[in-house]
């Protein structure tokens, strides 16, 4: 989403979903995963939405849709492209919209092609993209030039034409087993309705091909004008309770807190950095380092820019790359704080193995999770573990005051409503004593290593912390006056620093009072807005891009469905939702007011994931120092347009080019990989709506594991026959990495078909087991790839291949 | 208070189970040892600690597959069977429409399970009590949602005075029928009337609920004949042998409710 | 539990008894002495769901510090009231048997946990990063400059040996926290589930 929108962020939100017309829901399984969902589409159908389910299953979504498609898994890309190739031809496309709000008209440079699967720029040895080529042609000022008309054959438009010209609906019927009769039919009703709203989850992102995957969706908003609007947008229904907010406050090795890029080795200065990364971001890091190190970051020490540990960019240290590396005995001590990685991780031996080369596992949970007791799952000797493990007792949502931010980036704050059961204590407390017990250590130290611990500013309260002071930390405060900043428009004017914010797109949810915690439920518009129920990201902005709801002169084009508009007798941008535009008091007729993607370097929306800085100066510095610009786009790692690629453990080669059948960039960390001759059903792995993840909390539950006792594998009645298993036989599903015995579905809501004329079967498994817990079970985990998406780090878990046979 | 309904729009539901889980919270119930049964059910039958579960039926016809989910439970008949077999007057009905069963005054004969065509009500064999959904109504009375209504994310339960929901079903199945042709109404006029007013996807068959659920001629015989001409004479106990006799004698109409 | 569901049967056994008596119904009496929910007397408190990303708001009822009932927040926007299973579930974690309610510790090569006070098990934890920390610590990497072709040394103030797997699961302050405790002590290496 990033590299096409310029935030990685579900646009819409869950109760906005009663505004569509349509739904594509593709990827997800909401009425399983995300329960809450349906409350509003059934709303929305009642109006007389459709509702559209792609899926390798029948689902409980599917038996609520008016269209499903049953898919081989992976083979998205195949479709999608079928259906903007479709839009393309039929001339479906909302031409204003892709005019003004998409990069349709920019030039691409003569350099970029694709040939035989693989894209310009390509380094076979580093199994890498060089992305140069994927630029726009620059104009003396340098910025993109744009072409007079969607006809010019640099163009984006013309690119993305030629692109999806080889795919058919045949194409894709061959493909994805989908008839190329349903494929049509997809694309004509989802056209047809108007606003669209497409949702997915990890059925689309865990693949090697994952982040291409909302590509294509993207790309299909973009070319029907669905983005910015009520009832439509891509709604990227998050996994977990705080996934937003956890992505926000960067718990990933790619970013620091509101999506700051992470600097690396050759970042010798802020200077550097800034070269590398834009201007944008030097406001943000430096209140950032003011909220890390107060007073000791100073713009004589670069505000502390050298007391931040720099990554190395040549080393990969995604989710799955960290066990890896752990493998290689890397890590000696490891914290562990509300994950279950023993169950949740692919090809999960790779974790009990790295686990075991700890001298020291920490763990902060509810329960006595897998991971925690890794050194005792049957058939392990713990005498042959070596790592020491301390556990501490966490406490739960409802015991602990704070905020989480849901999908719909509601940051929603919760006081405490009960004392944590016995010893337990929230991961604020167990966090605030450790770092005070280790900056003791280090007390009276010159050693210049630990001026980072020494040096940071770490004020959360006496004894127990206070998680109201961290939010306002977020919130950011004014440095000169040590007051909280009221808005994140003080913020913004605020010279370069004198404010400090831990995560500058929080900046303001506590400035004038903690409006996180607001409750006011009122919804005068009837479109599900509630802008004064707590507080969303960025600056209570409820549908992100709206200012592509209007049309060039700010006019709202959906008369029902009104958002914002330009208010010309009081020069500013009012309306229902708070406008997601760069200034409030630039018209339409400013270079500003004309920007639908603000967070884009082009201001509009990106078909094309192309190669581009913004605000690059035309003339060379004058001290000499490399130049400036303002911001980058958000580039694809595996290309600027989303292509067909097979999943890593495929039963067919890849027709649009057989020798470039895998993703040339996807990363395959599992050393065993299995062949279809031996493996020859495609496996895809769930969670369901009675347990959650890995099964952590809800296996402990003892209503939740009656009423889904046990994990299974759904199977063809055809693939059951073959087998001679019927419906709770006890079947042996078994890949190249592992087997485990499981009961059997033999279901209609499962079919045999065909990929390029092959009959070809799905299994279909849930993952959300493990050995403890009061209803433990076999980990589908055993069975799946560690092949993972270049860009995200999401591994493969919808895809492997396996056989079964009865147990 | 007056004549209440629930509305069970099975064209709504997604089978999630909450109405289960919410049920067994509001009243105390115990978890119990389940297994994969076919599809996602894993309750087979009503228990003393299960008063409502999911059932679902996979019917895979041209091509096209219908998940039939449904939400079992006491459907409060106006006409209820369990009432009039019960022996010691522990089964009542409110003026809500509500059958529920006094605990105090339940002496666990089985009666009520022997007579109820829906095989609803069970009894605990070590406590001799007989237990079912009582409708929430301690919730209910008090101005709260059934738990199972108040729960339901996918707006598949609704709850209100009987004439107002029962012209919501009856617009509501208009609107189904159009993309599900055999879609019907069940309990607008079984067993006189039921609080649970069902809209199914397909006949009452194939959810396993008999299409015409009748209370047991013996019980007719028994309440409406016999029993007030013996009423001050004979006792709890004497009754309740009575009643076992005219039980047994016309065992052939009562028909088993619910899947197997 | 059993308390509770006593008194809730009682009572409302009480004006079934009085139906069955042959008064009627007296929606009256129901009030003033029928159907006594065990919700009075506590407290309703509103927090948010802990599963899925979509933040359902939950009613907390809580009678003598101790939760007593679960439900679905009705003045919330997005669920108005409902809940899924296992939010409705949520009721249990409150008073389960099968929580950890205190710090343990795994002995090497043990088969067994042992308790440990909190003071205890901080002091272990805070000594092994500061081992760890100054045994693995990175100051600089060297990297060959592709004009010059000499190796150069860039600081990067990295403790090597430390990863911190953090959480989608946690709140935002202490997700935050996370974050901020990682890069302080010199790890970039931090990580969760948002990857996965």
């Amino acid at each position: 989403m990033s590299p096409s929108f310029g935030r990685g962020a579900m646009t819409n939100s869950w109760s906005d979903l009663k505004n569509s017309e349509v739904f594509l829901i593709a990827g997800s399984n909401c009425a399983e995963n995300h329960p809450i969902a349906m409350k509003w589409i059934n709303r929305a159908k009642e109006k007389g939405a459709k509702i559209i389910v792609v899926d390798p299953r029948f689902t409980r979504t599917a038996a609520k849709a008016d269209i499903f498609a049953q898919i081989r898994p992976g083979t998205d890309i195949a479709y999608l492209g079928a259906i903007i190739n479709y839009i393309l031809n039929q001339k479906l496309y909302d031409e204003k919209y892709v005019l003004n709000y998409t990069n349709a008209l920019l030039k691409i440079s003569k350099d970029y092609k694709l040939d035989d699967g693989i894209f310009s720029g390509y380094n076979e040895k580093t199994r890498k993209y060089a992305t140069t080529s994927w630029a726009y042609q620059l104009g003396p000022d340098n910025k993109p030039l744009k072409a007079e008309s969607l006809e010019d054959p640099d163009c984006v438009f013309a690119k993305l034409k030629v692109h999806y010209s080889r795919y058919t609906f045949a194409t894709a019927e061959n493909i994805s087993g989908i008839p190329a009769a349903k494929i049509k039919e997809i694309a004509e009703v989802f056209c047809q309705g108007k606003p669209g709203s497409i949702l997915y989850a990890l059925g689309m992102t865990q693949h090697t091909t994952g982040v291409q995957g909302i590509r294509a969706y993207a790309i299909i908003q973009l070319l029907l004008g669905n983005i910015g609007k009520a009832g439509g947008g891509i709604n990227a229904l998050r996994g977990e309770p705080n996934v937003q907010g956890s992505t926000d406050m960067a718990n990933l090795v790619s970013n620091l807190p509101g999506y700051l890029p992470y600097p690396i080795n050759t970042d010798k200065t802020l200077q550097d950095y800034l070269v590398r990364n834009g201007s944008f971001y030097e406001k943000h890091l430096v209140a950032l380092l003011k909220a890390w190190y107060g007073a000791n970051a100073t713009k004589e020490n670069d505000y502390g820019f050298n007391y931040l540990p720099k990554t190395n960019p040549s080393v990969n240290a995604t989710m799955v790359k960290i066990f890896e590396m752990m493998n290689k005995g890397q890590f000696k001590l490891l914290f562990n704080v509300g994950s279950n990685s023993l169950v949740s991780i692919p090809d999960r031996k790779l974790v009990r193995s790295g686990l075991a080369k700890l001298d020291m596992l920490v763990v902060s949970d509810l329960f006595e999770i897998e991971t925690a007791q890794f050194w005792r799952e049957p058939g392990v000797n713990p005498a042959d573990i070596k790592t020491e493990v301390i556990m501490f007792p966490a406490a739960f949502v409802y015991e602990k005051a704070g905020s989480m931010s849901n999908s719909s980036r509601w940051i929603q704050w919760k006081e405490a409503a009960i004392k944590p059961l016995g010893e337990s204590k929230p991961d604020l407390d167990l966090l605030d004593h450790l770092f005070k017990k280790i900056r003791k250590l280090y007390e009276g130290s010159t050693d210049v290593k630990d001026a980072p611990i020494l040096k940071a500013r770490w004020d959360y309260g006496e004894g127990e912390p206070s998680a109201l002071k961290v939010l306002q930390e977020l919130s950011g405060y004014d440095e000169t006056t040590g007051k909280l900043l009221p808005t994140i428009g003080d913020y913004l004017k605020a010279p370069i620093g004198t404010a400090s914010t831990g995560c500058w797109i929080y900046a303001g949810v506590t400035g004038n009072g903690n409006l996180a915690a607001r409750r006011k439920n009122d919804d005068p518009t009837g479109l599900g807005l509630f802008r004064e129920w707590s507080f969303a990201w960025p600056g209570n902005v409820r549908i992100l891009y709206n200012r592509a709801s209007c049309d060039e002169a700010g006019r709202p084009v959906d008369a029902k469905r009104q958002l914002i508009w330009w208010d010309s007798a009081a020069k500013v941008w009012a309306g229902n939702d708070g406008a997601d535009v760069v200034d409030k008091t630039k018209g339409p007729d400013t270079p500003e007011g004309k920007q639908s993607f603000r967070m884009n370097p082009e201001g509009v929306g990106r078909l094309f994931a192309a190669t581009y800085m913004s605000g690059l100066p035309v003339a060379p510095p004058t001290d000499g120092l490399p130049p400036i610009g303002i911001r980058p786009g958000g580039l694809c790692v595996d290309g600027p347009l989303p292509e067909y690629y097979e999943p890593t453990e495929s039963p067919s080669t890849n027709i649009l080019h057989p020798k470039v059948s895998i993703s040339p960039v996807a990363l395959v960390v599992s050393t065993q990989l299995g062949k279809s001759e031996e493996y020859p059903h495609v496996l895809t792995t769930y969670g369901v709506v009675e347990h959650f993840c890995a099964g952590g909390i809800t296996r402990n539950i003892p209503w939740l594991n009656e009423i889904m006792p046990e994990p299974f594998a759904e199977i063809s009645k055809n693939l059951g026959e073959k087998i001679g298993v019927k419906e709770g036989d006890m079947v042996e599903v078994a890949s190249a990495r592992g087997k485990i015995t499981v009961r059997a579905l033999v279901t209609d809501r499962l079919q045999t078909y065909k990929v390029n004329g092959k009959d070809t079967e799905t299994i279909g498994m849930p993952w959300s087991w493990g050995f403890a817990s009061l209803s433990p079970g076999p980990s589908t985990n055993d069975l799946t790839i560690a092949a993972l998406d270049p860009g995200a780090g999401t591994p493969e878990y919808k895809v492997c291949l396996v056989n079964i046979r009865r147990a | 208070m007056t004549k209440k309904m629930v509305f069970v729009d099975t064209s709504k539901c997604t089978g999630c189970k909450a109405c289960s889980v919410a049920c067994k919270e509001w009243n105390e119930l115990p978890a119990e040892k389940t297994q994969l049964l076919t599809s996602y059910q894993t309750q087979k039958n009503f228990t003393t600690n299960t008063w409502t579960y999911m059932t679902f039926i996979e019917k895979y016809e041209n091509q096209t597959m219908n998940w039939l989910m449904r939400k079992a439970q006491c459907f409060h008949c106006a006409d209820p069977a369990c009432l009039k077999a019960c022996s010691s007057a522990a089964i009542t009905q409110t003026e809500s429409g509500y059958v529920v069963i006094n605990q105090d005054k339940c002496i666990g004969c089985g009666y009520c399970v022997e007579n109820c065509p829906f095989g609803v009500p069970k009894v605990d064999p070590i406590k001799k009590k007989s237990s079912k959904c009582t409708g929430c109504i301690d919730r209910v009375e008090n101005n709260l949602l059934p738990a199972c209504v108040q729960t339901c994310q996918p707006g598949a339960l609704a709850f209100g005075e009987r004439d107002a929901i029962l012209a919501q079903a009856k617009k509501r199945l208009a609107e189904v029928q159009k993309t599900h042709p055999k879609a019907q109404l069940y309990g607008e006029k079984e067993m006189g009337g039921l609080t649970y007013l069902y809209l199914l996807l397909d006949s009452p068959e194939v959810y396993g609920l008999p299409a015409n659920p009748t209370v047991p001629l013996s019980l007719t015989l028994w309440k409406d004949v016999v029993r007030p001409v013996g009423s001050v004479a004979v006792g709890g106990a004497a009754a309740a042998v009575v009643l076992g006799v005219f039980a047994n004698l016309w065992r052939g109409n009562y028909k088993e409710g619910g899947k197997d | 539990m059993d308390v509770s569901r006593r008194n809730f049967l009682k009572l409302s056994g009480l004006s079934i008894a009085a139906l069955a008596a042959g008064l009627g119904f007296d929606p009256a009496v129901a009030e003033a002495k029928g159907y006594v929910l065990k919700l009075e007397g506590s407290k309703k408190i509103p927090s948010i769901c802990h599963f899925c990303s979509g933040g359902c708001g939950m009613l907390l009822y809580v009678k003598d510090g101790k939760l007593i009932h679960l439900e679905g927040d009705p003045d919330h926007p997005t669920n108005e009231g409902t809940l899924c299973p296992k939010a409705a579930s949520l009721l249990s974690v409150a008073n389960s048997p099968d929580r950890v309610i205190r710090p343990r510790r795994r002995a090497p090569g043990a088969n067994h946990w042992e308790d440990i006070s909190w003071e205890e098990a901080l002091d272990i934890v805070a000594k092994k990063t500061k081992e760890v920390r100054d045994a693995s610590w990175k100051a600089a990497d060297e990297i060959v400059n592709a004009k010059t072709g000499l190796p150069e040394s860039f600081l990067v103030n990295r403790a090597e040996g430390i990863a911190f797997l953090g959480s989608a699961e946690v709140d935002n302050e202490e997700s935050y926290l996370i974050s901020k405790f990682s890069r302080l002590i010199g790890t970039p290496y931090n990580e969760h589930q948002a990857r996965i």
